[in-house]
């Protein structure tokens, strides 16, 4: 068996839609075509790079945790800025990761009574969980701004940059997450489907 | 009152659709409008849940994972899982146990070892003719056994969650949940082997002999030396439990790239990719619950089901059976991490102080958590067994009775008998 | 009104935590329940960095902290926390309840913070496998250290390798030999069981850097002046409530940590370590007004 022939896994959306956490087998009732129009496609790119940032991060995240190991056994130095950035380089991981996970519908929930709806209704109900999502997403972007400009002047032990760097973090997550759930929302009235940028 | 808003709005949220980790933001941002409080400060436990040293091991173990489904480490471990139990009554759902329970040694959640073993063996099994639901049910219940192996991140959640409740290293959390792991791995064998028999699953073939066990063990022997890596890292004290996840993934990289030559360069970036969604998804998860946490330990949830609880009864049998029952109850609708985070703060003093020990209720409370990974409204494994062995919720429900009376069993005895979880640790004091 | 004051120490009955508790009956009394604070310790509202921010938005009126927690807001907060400043507890205990004292208690108010009183945490010194007397037992020592600038210095001008790592990870680490060695006052040594894994406390007394009481500006500076002195003066009568049950507590974790097997180290060579010191106060007291301070309090007789 090649390795391109397992298909699902944790944020695998081929399979699961997770955010309404309805398994999308062959008899799925509602396969839309896909969104194409300028926005959307300006959403792909957006979740493209961010994805890109996002594996960059992370490949990041590891060698500084190894750098760690590293400094402590072969130079008996350890590298006190290490652990610092792995923490600063995770929360961006994470906060591209959300964002990306919203536009890929990879988030999970529940869809007990709306399966129950009229597709009429289903539709509605859907417009309105993305506008909770959009909801949060703007909160997130305007805290993490006041956090963000709150905390510049504090500069982080060990790193030398400010504390609201972290918070900055928020305000791209918020941001992206506003984008990609408006994105939804079109789709969903021009009875669309969002398609994953990269899988 | 703030209490009220806090579960009402959670509810409501759920109920509709939202996203469990946007419910609950969503509903901590309502309690803390109504509490006159600033949003912001919703966000900031976010930011504080998310960056704690060891969850940088999630990542790292999602990640190692995710390498390991491209680069066919799952695929020798079914073989070799196949060459040890594949000829006994209803063979490869026997294989499917064994296999599941070495992969979640070496992936580090449920969730990833039911996508690489159920993607192998739920398509294999019905093609020899099995049931959809006996394979989906066998895949989903042993890959349960990954929350307890030594690789998973749940362990290290539930180490930061006693944070300031009671000090559990990892270190004893990881031997204590050796245990439980193959106490859970004979109980699924257990319902594995009733409802092939009851359904009269055919035998396949006779036994290999032991050649070629060994064969494949060895083929598989590179991929399942990441646990020793692991554990051995842990143990002897070179690596911290997010150093050896890092290694983790360097050896997964090393194994899959230069050992098997398995692993493309895309199939590496699609690897990267898909770790950072997930990374995404679960971290999240855990800043948010630990903003719910916050307003739990302002409004005094955790004292106030203390006292509930002591009303009802003195008996720490009963304590420990009610701490089950609310613990299942939450885990059917609410995520594993969120469930470990939210929950920890509230039980762990009641039952410390009905004498269990804390180490041993992490293992209680990991079994009870992993249940709810395959119960509906929100059972995630079940999901994805579901869309790989493309059947309903409904139709798995059928041959379920067994392996959940199998889970119940094993949680009993953990709940019950401490040795099961404490006596491993005990002999590293 | 009920102050809502946080705390990360675990038990209801540590010494700052109880102190808090006792300014609240003293506080409520005075003002015929007018006042009254709520404690809510174990890290039940987040980590002291996260706690002070809350303070300076609004979601918090009081904080116990480590002093430390505030050097990177304040830098006079940097005083009391250099070490080898103090000769000795009784020193440390007469320049924080001197003109010193007030000068940095007032220093936070920029950040939108009132010091109010100052609890001590004792002396913090090195504990491993094996003594450390003088500077030449320190070279290489892996040593656990508090993730902060100053305390990689300290570290550093000690020889040793400094290893940044959380509180919960350092058992272990001593155990298994990724670090050799740790820091803290005698009550955490116990606290934690650390000298079950490092039985050799060697009495470095390195720093003794206080706790801190504080109290949102916004909210102190609506409140009456009386009101306000009842404020301080309700904190003052809990410092002397507190470094009373901090020596009992220090005496007894001292009991059991002996009883338990661990050798305390005395004979530490003092002046040696105090004058390796010279290269983190040129880096970190670089302020005529830092300068001043530390002059001053070395001064207090
Ligand atoms: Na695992
Ligand atoms: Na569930």
């Amino acid at each position: 068996m090649t390795p391109a022939a397992l298909p699902a896994t944790v944020a695998d959306n081929e399979n699961v839609n997770a955010a309404t956490g309805t398994p999308l087998t062959a008899s799925a009732t509602h396969e839309r075509p896909a969104s194409t129009h300028l926005y959307s496609r300006f959403c792909a790119f957006l979740s493209k790079a961010s994805l890109v940032l996002a594996v960059i991060g992370l490949i990041g995240l590891i060698l500084c945790v190894q750098f760690q190991v590293v400094g402590r056994y072969i130079f008996n130095d350890t590298p006190t800025w290490a652990e610092a950035l792995a923490l600063q380089l995770v929360l961006y991981v994470t906060a591209l990761g959300v964002a990306v996970g919203v536009r890929d519908a990879g988030h999970i929930g529940l869809e007990s009574l709306v399966s129950l709806l009229s597709e009429k209704w289903r539709l509605r109900v859907e417009i309105v969980i993305h506008g909770f999502v959009v909801l949060f997403g703007a909160l997130m972007a305007q805290s993490g701004w006041l956090w963000t400009t709150l905390k510049w002047s504090d500069i982080k032990p060990m790193l030398g940059v400010p504390v609201g760097a972290d918070y900055l973090a928020l305000v791209v997550a918020g941001v992206l997450i506003v984008l990609f759930s408006i994105e939804h929302i079109v789709a969903l009235i021009r009875n669309e489907e969002v398609v994953p940028a990269w899988n | 009152m703030e209490l009220t808003v806090l579960c009402i709005s959670f509810a409501a949220l759920l109920v509709l659709g939202v996203p469990v980790a946007f419910s609950i933001g969503l509903a901590s941002v309502a309690t803390v409008v109504y509490s006159g409080m600033p949003v912001a400060i919703v966000f900031q436990k976010m930011v504080g849940g998310m960056q704690v040293f060891s969850f940088l091991a999630i990542p790292f173990f999602v990640f190692a994972g995710e390498l390991m489904l491209y680069g066919g480490i799952a695929d020798r471990i079914v073989r070799f899982a196949n060459s040890l139990v594949g000829h006994v009554r209803g063979g490869l759902g026997m294989s499917n146990v064994v296999g599941c329970t070495l992969f979640g040694g070496v992936a580090g959640s449920a969730l990833a070892d039911v996508s690489a073993m159920g993607s192998v063996m739920i398509p294999l099994m019905k093609k020899e003719g099995y049931d959809a639901d006996y394979a989906v049910n066998v895949t989903t219940h042993a890959a349960l056994v990954g929350v307890l192996m030594p690789t998973s991140h749940n362990l290290i959640i539930f180490t930061l969650a006693t944070t300031g409740i009671a000090s559990v290293s990892v270190f004893s959390l990881i031997l204590a949940g050796i245990i439980p792991a193959l106490l859970l791995t004979a109980c699924n064998l257990g319902a594995a082997y009733y409802v092939a028999r009851k359904r009269g699953y055919p035998t396949r073939g006779g036994f290999p002999g032991w050649a070629e066990v060994l064969k494949a063990f060895l083929g598989s022997l590179p991929g399942l030396l990441i646990v020793v890596i692991i554990l051995a890292g842990i143990l002897s004290g070179i690596f911290t439990a997010t150093e050896s996840a890092a290694t983790a993934v360097f050896w997964a990289v090393l194994v899959t790239a230069l050992v098997y030559k398995t692993l493309s360069w895309k199939d590496f970036l699609k690897a990267c990719a898909k770790a950072c969604k997930a990374t995404g998804v679960v971290l999240l998860l855990i800043g948010i619950s630990s903003a719910f946490g916050y307003f739990m330990a302002l409004y005094e949830v955790p004292e106030k089901t203390g006292e509930l609880m002591k009303s009802v009864s003195d008996n720490p049998l009963v304590i420990f059976f009610m701490i089950n029952l609310l613990l299942f109850v939450l885990g059917t609708f609410l995520d594993m991490a969120a469930t470990i985070l939210v929950c920890t703060p509230i039980f762990l003093p009641i039952a410390v102080q009905f004498g269990m020990d804390p180490v041993q209720f992490g293992i209680v409370m990991l079994i009870n958590c992993a249940l709810g990974l395959n119960t509906p409204p929100v059972g995630v494994t079940q999901f994805v067994g579901c869309a790989i062995g493309e059947i309903s919720v409904g139709q798995v429900m059928k041959s379920i009775l067994p392996f959940y009376s199998a889970l119940g069993l094993c949680l009993a005895l953990v709940t019950y008998v401490p040795a099961f979880s404490l006596w491993l640790p005990s002999l590293f004091k | 009104v009920e102050f809502r004051s946080a705390d990360v120490h675990n038990s209801d009955d540590y010494p700052t935590v109880a102190a808090v508790k006792h300014m609240s009956e003293v506080l409520q009394q005075k003002s015929g329940g007018k006042y009254k604070i709520k404690v809510f310790n174990k890290s039940a509202l987040g980590t002291e960095k996260e706690t002070l921010d809350q303070v300076k938005i609004g979601a918090l009126e009081m904080n116990r902290v480590n002093i430390s927690s505030l050097n990177s807001m304040c830098p006079k907060s940097l005083v009391p926390t250099m070490p080898f400043l103090f000769n000795s507890i009784e020193h440390m205990r007469k320049v924080l309840d001197g003109p010193v004292g007030e000068e940095i208690l007032q220093g936070c108010e920029k950040e939108g913070l009132v010091g109010l009183a100052f609890y001590d945490s004792g002396a913090r010194s090195i504990y491993a496998k094996k003594p450390v007397r003088t500077l030449a037992d320190a070279k290489g020592l892996k040593i656990r250290v508090q993730p902060s600038d100053l305390w990689v210095a300290v570290a550093a001008a000690m020889g040793a390798n400094a290893t940044p790592m959380p509180t919960g990870e350092v058992y272990t680490a001593l155990k298994t030999g990724l670090i050799d060695a740790a820091e803290n006052n005698i009550p955490s040594y116990e606290g934690f069981k650390h000298y079950e894994a490092a039985k050799v406390y060697s009495k470095t007394m390195h720093s003794m850097a206080p706790e801190m009481l504080v109290i949102s500006k916004a909210i102190f500076d609506k409140m009456s002046k009386a009101d306000q002195d009842m404020f301080r003066a309700a904190a003052k009568e809990s410092v002397t409530f507190q470094r009373k049950k901090w020596d009992e507590q220090d005496a007894k974790a001292l009991e059991i940590v002996t009883k338990a097997g661990a050798q305390i180290v005395s004979d530490v060579d003092l002046p040696a370590f105090k004058n390796a010191m010279a290269p983190v106060y040129a880096k970190f007291i670089n302020t005529p007004d830092l300068q001043r301070l530390v002059k001053a309090a070395q001064d207090t007789k």
